[in-house]
């Protein structure tokens, strides 16, 4: 296809705001998926993402269009996960593109990603369609919201579009624009293979599949390939494109976006920010690449049964080849026996990661309360970093413990300003400013402690806010604090993987609320379990689960033997998801208690 | 028994002499050597309990002639098949076997009789609900053979019966009581519940005080197990009642077994109580896992090794059986790991625990054996006693069985 025929572009958005289901209908529209293949947000291919009902892969594909003017085009586009935890990918996919659909939903209007997204995707210079989605819905403002989206972009009204993704209502509006709206790639056909690794997945046969954006020159099935940042060479089984299966091609011209199967049997040797080249004839200076996304929240996980390990070693392995974000390393736990210390991009990556390694590898686990990296700095000079509060060296040995701070962006309609206000400051949140979008909406800005959000900060501020605001962050820095590591015994013993780094000044009430969930989550056992919460030896908060006194079936005659057998087998099953702590048994819950001291 | 399970662990791993298989290929089962419980069942009721999950149907009744004739049937047929096997109990249970008009239990018998070699000593019971009987049909029943009675009496105060959905009053539940002894019945269960949502401790101890003064042989103690898909269940889930409290029902529990120890009971089974030598003998098949042969619509059997189950819809089951096809839906060979597991699982809920010489005859194998680290560390935890002979449930043990049979299962 002539390089002027090409357009590639993204769909970005706040989550849930249609992204996917736009992508359908576009899918739809052009062909590319016929209506007894479709199903509902099609590209979600993974089963979590289905049943979730949530993008958590970018994914990407291919079209052919026949436009308004008679000519044929080559559409590219990417879909894009909406979540803040996934927000890399977006940064990631915003290098393979031109232009990008900014999707609104017309009944939440503008929301944090919604800005987020729109930032990260006018740093990348693309050029932006304004959209807005669920204009079908009868609490849509469709009016309002079209004019907000001018004001924001700077452009007439009459440039947004307005669609129903889900009624297919101005789909074809959408690729008209993309069409006449959107330049074509920009990249040398003649110079030198450079292509972008934007993505990539690994399949046990092909190795590491690389989703590649053709920047110059072109890709020709059976070249020797040069991967730049590496060094490595390969000759990759195949290549194609995406429609949206995996579909081999001969070769991919500049601009195009498809997928070269490497071979390689490890991810770090073909790392997304790559730049592909061919071997014989090597550019000169590679694409500029990604920064490395860093994780954020720590976690142990740990299998429930011991024997597991090797297996959730290799799952992890497995995932990781899918998932660069992913980290783990080797970790112990005298409670927890061994396991894994994993980073996560956030709470919901994390609750991701574990959902697939249950499912996926069918393994239990438990994860230990989220924890964020510390630096420790000692007396002696020593630079520690720590992500698990078991590693927290003796306070008297320390000069200084730093922690990670955020710059959180708090979008709401103006009235729940106080509620917000109060939220954020309980948290040791800093006020930074307040930029009012017009007279209802506000864009809060504060300074926060990455512990204080990982904890359930989000659904926090949508309840105080009845569901309307929404939220962004991003890394500022390290800064010291005044912390301190909170003990749990359970039953006179510390349990390790339960301890806490938390504030001087929060340690009491952090410490009775945390006693207190405990309490409602470890059931009832044959003995009773007292609960302690403690800073060094002081008890500062205490709780007892008392003893079980009644477990019994009342009745077992012939015919419910089976029955009752079966009723049986269930508690035994039940009991093995809990993990035993010498004569007690703790469940996951317990372990995450943490997260949710604030309800109630 | 003793020498005829010798052979038994030999005798499954050479083959699986399974109903279904055997029905198949045509060969005579070989015909059981110890004597066989039979259980009738009776899916009949006028109205359905709030608590209520059993097999059991209202406005049915219209069918129980045919339903009768269906049963009969089937018990011919397991004579047939199973060789005329002793039969040293009947029980008709429910449902409400009382239902049953005199007619059609005689027919039953009546089949029994012919079908099976029928002890003159068998014991044979019934399920009566105290709101549907009458004198004449009392009378009848003795006259009929039946000696034993037992009455869903559930409580004794009026309130509590209405919110478990029971059709009688507590004066019905006397009057059965004393029309039963009339037609002389001298061996009387009382089925009591406790531990219902509001139970205060006060009215329990009135409920069994005034079923022990009225001197039954035997006490059956159930503790509400809230069901789901029951109404009670919905109550609950609603708010409209309070969940029954565990610990309460623990307390009442203990109550009971003290008291009915003073007045002369022995609690030989979890929830069961009697007079010395008036202890349910069909029951006691089943906690000591022998065999027994269920007939009638949703009815159970283990027999042979296998466990299986006949429909449960008892329209199907006419019709199938009408049809001269099987009403056996489901068959089970049991291995023998699980049938030792069950033994447990069963025997542990009496009094007289598992012995090791029975476990023994039984399955070649010594208690100690196959059990002995699971009974240690269950004694350990004051769940029971293992002195090397038997095992049995301590007091606690009673209370916290589930915890003590997840080990078996
Ligand atoms: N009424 C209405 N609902 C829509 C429309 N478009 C999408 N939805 C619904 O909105 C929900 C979210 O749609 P998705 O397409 O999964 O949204 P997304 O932006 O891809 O979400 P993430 O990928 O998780 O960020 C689904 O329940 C869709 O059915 C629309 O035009 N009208
Ligand atoms: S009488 Fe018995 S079987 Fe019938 S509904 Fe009531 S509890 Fe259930
Ligand atoms: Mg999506």
């Amino acid at each position: 296809m002539d390089q002027s025929q090409i357009r590639d572009f993204c769909i970005i958005a706040h989550i849930d705001h249609g992204k996917s289901t736009l992508a359908d209908r576009l899918l739809e529209l052009t062909g590319t998926v016929s209506e007894r293949q479709m199903t509902d947000q099609v590209l979600d291919s993974m089963d979590l993402e289905r049943e979730k009902g949530v993008t958590i892969k970018a994914s990407a594909v291919r079209m052919a269009y026949t436009a308004a003017d008679g000519q044929s085009y080559e559409l590219n586009l990417i879909d894009t996960p909406g979540h803040v935890d996934f927000s890399y990918e977006v940064s990631r996919t915003l290098a393979a593109c031109e232009g990008a659909l900014l999707v609104v939903d017309a009944a939440q209007g503008i929301e944090a990603q919604t800005l987020a997204n729109l930032y990260l995707a006018l740093e990348a210079d693309l050029e932006i369609i304004p959209v807005v989605n669920k204009i079908d819905l009868s609490a849509a403002r469709t009016d309002e919201i079209t004019l907000e989206l001018a004001d924001l972009l700077g452009v007439e009204p009459d440039d947004v579009l307005c669609v129903s993704a889900k009624e297919g209502w101005g789909a074809g509006e959408v690729l008209e624009a993309v069409v006449v709206h959107l330049p074509p790639p920009r990249g040398q056909p003649e110079a030198p293979l450079r292509a972008l690794v934007f993505d990539s997945h690994y399949d046990p046969y092909k190795g590491v599949v690389a989703y590649v954006r053709v920047v110059d020159g072109e890709l020709v099935d059976g070249q020797p390939l040069l991967l730049m940042a590496t060094g490595v060479t390969t000759e990759p089984i195949d290549l194609g494109i995406f429609t949206p299966q995996m579909t081999p091609t001969e070769r991919l011209g500049t601009g195009e976006v498809g997928y070269v199967a490497t071979g390689l049997k490890t991810v770090r040797e073909c790392q997304v920010g790559e730049t592909l080249t061919t071997a014989t004839r090597p550019a000169s200076e590679p694409l500029p690449g990604y920064r490395p996304v860093k994780p954020m929240v720590f976690a142990g996980l740990y299998p429930i049964e011991g024997e597991e390990y090797s297996a959730l070693r290799d799952a992890l392995e497995k995932l990781q080849l899918n998932d660069a974000a992913l980290i783990f390393e080797p970790e112990s736990s005298q409670a927890l026996q061994f396991g894994f210390r994993c980073g996560f991009l956030g709470l919901f990556h994390m609750e991701i990661v574990q959902e697939r390694l249950e499912r996926e590898y069918e393994l239990d686990l438990i994860a230990t309360a989220p924890s964020v990296a510390y630096r420790v700095m000692t007396h002696a000079g020593e630079l520690l970093e720590i992500s698990s509060p078991v590693d927290l060296p003796d306070l008297s040995t320390v000069e200084e413990i730093h922690e990670p701070w955020m710059r959180i962006q708090v979008f709401t309609p103006s009235d729940y300003i106080g509620p917000v206000m109060d939220l954020v400051t309980r948290r040791r949140g800093v006020y930074e400013t307040t930029e009012y979008l017009d007279a209802q909406r506000v864009l809060l800005s504060y300074e926060m402690p990455l512990s204080e959000m990982i904890v359930d900060l989000h659904d926090r501020l949508k309840s105080v806010t009845r569901g309307y605001a929404s939220l962004d962050y991003t890394f500022i820095g390290y800064r010291p604090g005044d912390l301190v590591r909170l003990d749990v015994l359970v039953n006179y013993e510390p349990v390790d993987a339960l301890a806490l780094i938390v504030h001087r000044e929060q340690a009491y009430e952090k410490g009775s609320a945390l006693v207190r969930k405990m309490k409602e989550v470890i059931p009832r056992q044959q003995f009773k379990v007292p609960i302690q919460a403690a800073l060094g030896s002081r008890i500062i908060a205490r709780e007892t689960v008392s003893a079980l006194r009644k477990d019994v079936l009342a009745k077992c005659y012939g015919g419910d033997v089976t029955r009752k057998r079966k009723l049986l087998e269930r508690q035994k099953a039940g009991k093995k998801r809990l993990k035993q702590f010498g004569q007690v048994m703790i469940p996951q819950d317990a372990f995450l208690a943490v997260l949710r001291l604030d309800e109630d | 028994m003793g020498e005829p399970f010798a052979t038994f662990v030999i005798h499954l791993h050479n083959s699986q002499p399974c109903d279904t298989v055997r029905a198949m290929t045509r060969i005579r089962s070989t015909p059981p050597s110890h004597p066989v419980a039979l259980y009738v069942h009776v899916p009949f009721c006028r109205s359905r309990c709030a608590y209520c999950d059993f097999d059991t149907y209202t406005g049915l009744e219209f069918a129980m002639p045919a339903y009768t004739d269906a049963v009969c049937r089937e018990i011919e047929a397991a004579g047939e098949r199973w060789g005329s096997p002793p039969v040293s109990t009947i029980y008709f249970g429910g449902g409400t076997p009382s239902l049953l008009p005199l007619p059609l239990l005689r027919d039953i018998l009546h089949a029994a009789q012919a079908a099976f070699r029928l002890s003159p000593a068998a014991e044979i019971s019934l399920e009566a609900n105290p709101g549907t009987l009458t004198s004449a049909y009392l009378h009848d029943l003795r006259n009929l053979g039946v000696q034993r009675l037992s009455l869903g009496i559930q409580s004794f105060h009026d309130a509590e019966l209405e919110l478990l959905g029971r059709l009688h009053t507590q004066a019905q539940a006397r009057a059965a009581v004393a029309a039963a002894r009339e037609s002389g019945f001298r061996n009387l269960n009382l089925d009591l519940i406790y531990g219902l949502p509001r139970q205060k401790l006060c009215h329990w101890q009135e409920t069994l005080r005034t079923a022990t003064a009225l001197e039954p042989e035997h006490l059956s103690l159930y503790g509400l197990a809230i069901e789901e898909e029951t109404p009670l269940a919905r109550q609950i889930a609603a708010g409209a009642l309070p969940a029954p409290d565990p610990d309460r029902a623990a307390d009442m529990y203990e109550w009971a077994a003290e008291t009915l120890a003073q007045a002369g009971y022995r609690h030989y089974e979890i929830s069961n109580w009697a007079r010395s030598g008036q202890e349910c003998r069909h029951n006691l098949t089943y906690w000591r896992n022998e065999p027994w042969l269920g007939v009638g619509a949703g009815a159970h059997s283990w027999l042979d090794h296998c466990r299986w189950a006949n429909l449960t819809d008892p329209l199907a089951y006419i019709q199938a059986t009408a049809e001269g096809r099987t009403p056996i839906i489901e068959t089970t060979p049991v291995g023998p790991e699980q049938e030792m597991g069950d033994t447990m699982m069963l025997g542990l809920r009496l009094a007289e625990g598992v012995a090791t010489d029975r476990f023994r005859a039984r399955f070649g194998l010594a208690l100690e054996t196959v059990y002995g680290e699971t009974l240690r560390h269950l004694q350990d935890l004051d769940l029971l006693t293992w002195d090397g002979q038997a095992a049995r449930l301590t007091p606690r043990g009673r209370l916290l069985g589930n915890q003590v049979f997840v080990h078996f299962v």
